[in-house]
């Protein structure tokens, strides 16, 4: 079990050892980090194969929790520690510079990290270490627009780091402990108050800048436009995913609270609205997806925001769909840059690119019997089990804004099939990018067919994500005080 | 395997067939026998059309998030899916000849045609084996982006009114799943029998929701009022074919949704315990009103159209508004009414768009300023459309005329003569247009352009002639037909009509049409004994004629085409404000002013100044 922390620890050896192997031979520093991502997916499925339905608390250096840096292994943190070194692996730079390298695996080191801590001072420095490593991906590119973006992100992200922070500290005012478990065990007595609340608000607000929540993600649109495809497919897929892993965490371990939950709900209709709204009218390609991954977020926040076992079944579905088009889409709309009435025909020029676009837009539009559908029908179903008139109307936000996005998103279909220019302005689609989006197509229709055992996994998931008590007990192996 | 299976296999079979070699004209006829071979599969289960069985269940099932789906057959079914199978065997035909040939030398992409009309008959066959509200909702969505493919075929402007059709049915789609949704959260399950059961509990607010919700759903397809914009130009300008079989069966999937869910589930009896305030209305009562006005706004606004398929586009909104105004009566002679009359339109418009695109593929046109005198040269063509419209005005002796005398006489006897009003008013607009419709195509003065015009190959007559037997055959004895309607009546909890092979025998005068078109045809008979015995005459070339002392050349047009009914039209400008058109642009500028906000906000330029105040509001809030 302890070899889990290789998988945080190998990534950011190799992401010092790049540029020097670089230096020797480029072959061996482009093979070097996918080699140790792949190493690290076998591990991890290695230990989640071995864990199956068990709970495991990891302490590193024999230093028990509280004290020392605890990971926690539970199928929840397990699926999106599996989901970082694969994520990471099908969107690599392969064309970057050693340094694009070395930051891409800082980035997996990180968000490995994300996924298993179990305290949250570590969920604060994966957190920093992610964002450091996404600002220099993100500044890698030279273009002026690219600059003037990724600054837009360093200002917000630097803000929302020390929102959080903010947060984080009013948590150790409160209770003298950082670590989730104890924190649970704590939290309906010391965090039960306005300032509670306030440090999730923060927390919330800090850490939903990575997560395109919605008032601080003015970033998104911008650096998902200039940045390379697939950091954009990195970013809006992985990494925002797991902000929102650990916001969920913290509302499910520590502010499992009404009004908590209700912040979140209220934060990710707006997201919604705002998100598809924009969308709407955007003018390419990559500004439209990037906008819609806004709304997509969005839905992801509301889903997670149902109560108890539900929730988290909704969420996962929601963000797991979400995790798989978008990057998708990202890498199919590279070649497609430039205004939207540019794009004339070019399905016909490209048919592949074209099917996988039109598969992965229907996903994300919920069209039945595609998985999205369903993670769609049951965020509704749950959002319409709950009382009060504020979870109904978050459904019917998500169904009109499902109308506007399938309106956006149909055109851009409609464009892309439709008759078009006689001469191919763009360039063809790289043999890796269309790959990658097959591959994850086949996902897709994978998830189709196999969508009875995958829905009972996720249940199993969310069920023991939900199970506060065999958290605790995991984390913290001596008799509760 | 059971003969569902059998047909699900056939279907299947259809479609990889016409994905494989569909572009091909030469692979038309074998794509038309495997229709044909499901019509034998559906035959195989006559005993649900004869009330023999209830039901045939598919092999095949599901359990998705605790949620069963499975697929199977009834009385209804049946029914629905004998006219998509018909509908389909013939538009297939059709185009198995030269007319598929003539559309693809034309550049039209025959094999997408192909495989986007097999693809709306598979989900359509889905659909109407739906064992429970979610079957039911995969395989709606599915049949909806079948028609889009099928509209979108031809490309061109059919692209825009496709995507308008899309955006309704994607509305639609949202108030089915929205309802959906709402029901799983309550009942847990989306069997019909659960389901019911919650109907059964609800409070007037809640049943209030849920009833409009699928109306809307359903009503979309169907194009009810007022979400009728998107219907005629879609079907319209789908290739020729393809609009004879999405304006026979397509919108009438809606139809079936309302009867599946609303007539069955809920149960008629729901609808009238759901009040209007401040009025003696109920929901059935505006359901059955908004079949009326369905009726007549759309049909009006056909008689003002100047391009054939359009003209019949428009019309098959209306015929669906006979249809809800029978189901909504609910007795066994409306109900009756209303299902005949899904069997009865299908046939009768099936034939009449192929006859009109048999026209285009002979004159390259379908406006109606532009026709004029093809009864000279394609006289079967002529008594195709002739026997179609007089179907489709719902006159004896063709079969339109019993569906809709049965809806008559039941709005007479139940007591709603405003509805009766409503529907003559209807039936008015569809008799004078139609007849602009033949008048315009095929009496009058031949174009010199159309000297040369032959009748149309007997590829496409072939199923036209069919349908047009069958238009007859039902008018003269729709007992055929109504035997196939009482298991339907049966399986939806409606009161089953008593009848006969000649029509219905009721205690204060039926109707037989066997003795209705004996003695019409008896006295048509007589007539042409006195033409042809008493009278000399001799045929003339329409131009061997003057008028007002001028000798008539083919440079002057006597033709009176454009314009038609000037006066009814003064008469009803007025109410063609385009309320409607208004209220959908509105929305659209609305979504345009919306999103340039959002946007802006995007585009702020002192991001973490707002984030701040996010901050401080959200500290506000908190404390």
């Amino acid at each position: 079990m302890n070899a889990v922390v290789l998988a945080v620890a190998l990534p950011l050896l190799g992401a010092f050892l790049t540029p020097s192997l670089a230096r020797l031979s480029l072959p061996l520093g482009r093979l070097f980090g996918p080699g140790l991502l792949a190493f690290c997916l076998w591990l991890l499925w290695g230990i989640a194969r071995a864990l199956g339905d068990a709970t495991a608390g990891v302490a590193l250096g024999g230093f028990a929790p509280p004290l020392g840096i605890a990971f926690h292994l539970d199928r929840l943190a397990l699926l999106f520690a599996l989901a970082v070194p694969a994520m990471v692996l099908a969107l690599w730079p392969w064309g970057g510079r050693p340094r694009e390298w070395s930051l891409t695996l800082v980035l997996a080191a990180a968000a490995t990290g994300l996924a298993l801590s179990g305290d949250l001072f570590n969920l604060y420095v994966f957190y920093e270490l992610l964002a450091v490593a996404s600002y220099g991906l993100i500044a890698a590119n030279q273009r002026p627009a690219a600059q003037a973006a990724a600054l837009r992100y360093l200002l917000l992200s630097a803000a929302g780091s020390a929102l959080a922070l903010l947060g984080i500290a009013l948590v150790y005012t409160q209770t003298g402990t950082l670590n989730l478990a104890q924190l649970a065990l704590l939290a309906p007595v010391s965090l039960d108050g306005p300032l509670g609340l306030a440090a999730f608000a923060l927390l919330l607000l800090g850490i939903g800048v990575k997560a395109e929540a919605f008032p601080v993600n003015t970033w998104v649109p911008e650096v998902y436009a200039t940045a390379p495809s697939r950091l954009a497919g990195l970013l809006a897929g992985l990494v925002s995913k797991l902000a929102v892993l650990v916001i969920v965490r913290l509302l499910l371990v520590v502010f499992q609270r009404p009004e908590a939950t209700q912040l979140m709900l209220v934060l990710g209709v707006l997201g919604i609205a705002w998100g598809e709204l924009a969308a709407w009218r955007a003018r390419d390609l990559s500004r439209q997806l990037a906008w819609s991954s806004v709304g997509q977020l969005g839905i992801v926040f509301v889903a997670f925001s149902l109560p108890g076992e539900t929730g988290v079944l909704a969420g996962l579905a929601v963000a797991l769909h979400h995790l798989l088009v978008k990057p998708a889409l990202f890498l199919l709309a590279r070649h497609w840059n430039g205004a939207l009435e540019g794009l004339r025909g070019a399905a016909r020029r490209a048919p592949l690119a074209g099917a996988l676009f039109a598969l992965f837009a229907l996903s994300l539009v919920g069209v039945p019997p595609l998985p999205g559908f369903w993670a769609k029908f049951v965020t509704l179903s749950g959002l319409f089990a709950q009382p009060g008139p504020l979870c109904s109307l978050a459904a019917v936000v998500i169904l009109t804004a499902t109308l506007v996005e399938a309106a956006y998103l149909f055109r851009t279909l409609t464009l892309l099939f439709g008759p078009g220019g006689e001469e191919p302005r763009m360039a063809p689609h790289g043999a890796l990018d269309l790959g990658t989006a097959t591959a994850f197509a086949g996902l897709l229709l994978a998830g189709v067919i196999w969508l009875q055992p995958l829905t009972g996994d996720l249940h199993g998931i969310a069920r023991q994500a939900v199970d506060m008590d065999t958290y605790v007990d995991t984390d913290l192996p001596t008799p509760r005080p | 395997m059971t003969p569902l299976d059998t047909l699900f296999i056939l279907s299947a079979c259809t479609l990889a067939v016409a994905w494989a070699f569909g572009r091909r004209p030469a692979a038309g006829g074998l794509i038309a026998v495997l229709y044909g071979g499901q019509i034998l599969a559906l035959a195989k289960m006559s005993g649900l059309a004869s009330g023999a069985l209830t039901m045939i269940a598919a092999s095949p099932s599901f359990e998705v998030l605790g949620q069963a789906l499975s697929w199977r057959f009834d009385g209804p079914a049946w029914f629905f899916a004998l006219i998509t199978l018909g509908a389909a065997f013939a538009s297939a035909w059709f185009m198995a000849g030269e007319w598929g040939e003539g559309y693809r030398r034309k550049g039209g992409r025959l094999g997408l045609l192909q495989v986007a009309l097999a693809l709306n008959v598979s989900s359509m066959l889905l659909l109407l084996a739906s064992g429970d509200l979610l079957s039911l909702f995969i395989g709606w969505e599915l049949m909806s982006w079948a028609s889009f493919l099928l509209m979108l075929s031809a490309g061109g402007v059919a692209v825009r009114w496709a995507f308008k059709y899309l955006i309704y049915a994607l509305g639609g789609a949202m108030a089915l799943l929205g309802a959906l949704a709402w029901i799983h959260a309550q009942a847990g399950s989306l069997q019909y029998a659960a389901v019911a059961g919650l109907f059964a509990t609800l409070s007037p607010g809640q049943a209030w929701t849920l009833v409009l919700a699928f109306a809307a759903g359903f009503g979309i397809k169907m194009a009810l009022l007022p979400f009728h914009l998107w219907q005629g130009p879609a079907y319209a300008e789908t290739p020729g074919p393809g609009s004879a079989f999405l304006g026979a069966i397509s919108s009438r999937m809606g139809l079936f949704g309302i009867l599946v869910v609303l007539v069955h589930l809920a149960g008629l009896d729901l609808l009238d315990r759901l009040l209007i305030p401040f009025t003696h209305l109920d929901a059935r009562d505006l359901l059955g009103w908004v079949g009326a006005f369905t009726l007549i706004v759309p049909t009006f606004i056909a008689v003002r159209q100047h391009d054939a398929r359009h003209l019949l586009a428009w019309h098959g909104i209306g015929q669906g508004g006979y249809m809800l105004i029978g189901v909504m009566q609910g007795d066994a002679l409306g109900s009756a009414g209303g299902l005949l009359h899904v069997f009865n339109y299908a046939t009768y418009q099936a034939a009449l768009f192929l006859v009109v695109t048999a026209v285009v593929h002979r004159t390259g046109t379908a406006d109606l300023n532009k026709l004029g005198g093809l009864v000279t040269r394609m006289p079967l063509s002529f008594l195709v459309m002739l026997v179609g419209i007089i179907g489709l005005a719902g006159l004896p002796p063709m079969n339109g005329f019993v569906s809709k005398w049965l809806i008559y006489r039941d709005l007479i006897s139940s007591g709603r003569p405003l509805m009766f009003v409503a529907t003559v008013i209807g039936t008015l607009g569809t008799i004078i247009s139609v007849y602009k419709l033949i008048h315009n195509t095929f009496l009058g003065q031949l174009r010199m352009e159309h000297e040369d015009i032959r009748e149309a190959p007997w590829s496409m007559l072939a199923p036209m002639l069919g349908l047009i037997v069958i238009v007859f055959l039902t008018g003269l004895m729709p007992g055929l037909v109504l035997d196939w309607i009482a298991p339907v009546q049966a399986a939806l909890g409606l009161p089953v009509l008593d009848h006969s092979l000649g029509g219905v025998d009721l205690p204060n005068g039926g109707l037989d049409m066997l003795w209705v078109v004996g003695l019409l045809f008896a006295g048509f008979g007589v007539g042409a004994l006195l033409f042809l015995a008493g009278n000399r005459h001799r045929y003339v070339h329409p131009l061997d004629n003057y008028a007002g002392g001028h000798f008539l050349t083919t440079e002057v047009r006597y033709h009176y085409s454009d314009d038609f009914y000037p006066g009814l039209m003064h008469l009803i400008g007025g109410w063609y404000r385009g309320s409607i058109q208004w209220l959908e642009r509105a929305l659209v500028s609305a979504l345009d002013f919306l999103a340039q906000w959002s946007q802006a906000w995007f585009r702020s330029a002192q991001p973490a100044l707002w984030l701040l105040g996010v901050t401080v509001f959200a500290l506000w809030w908190v404390v």
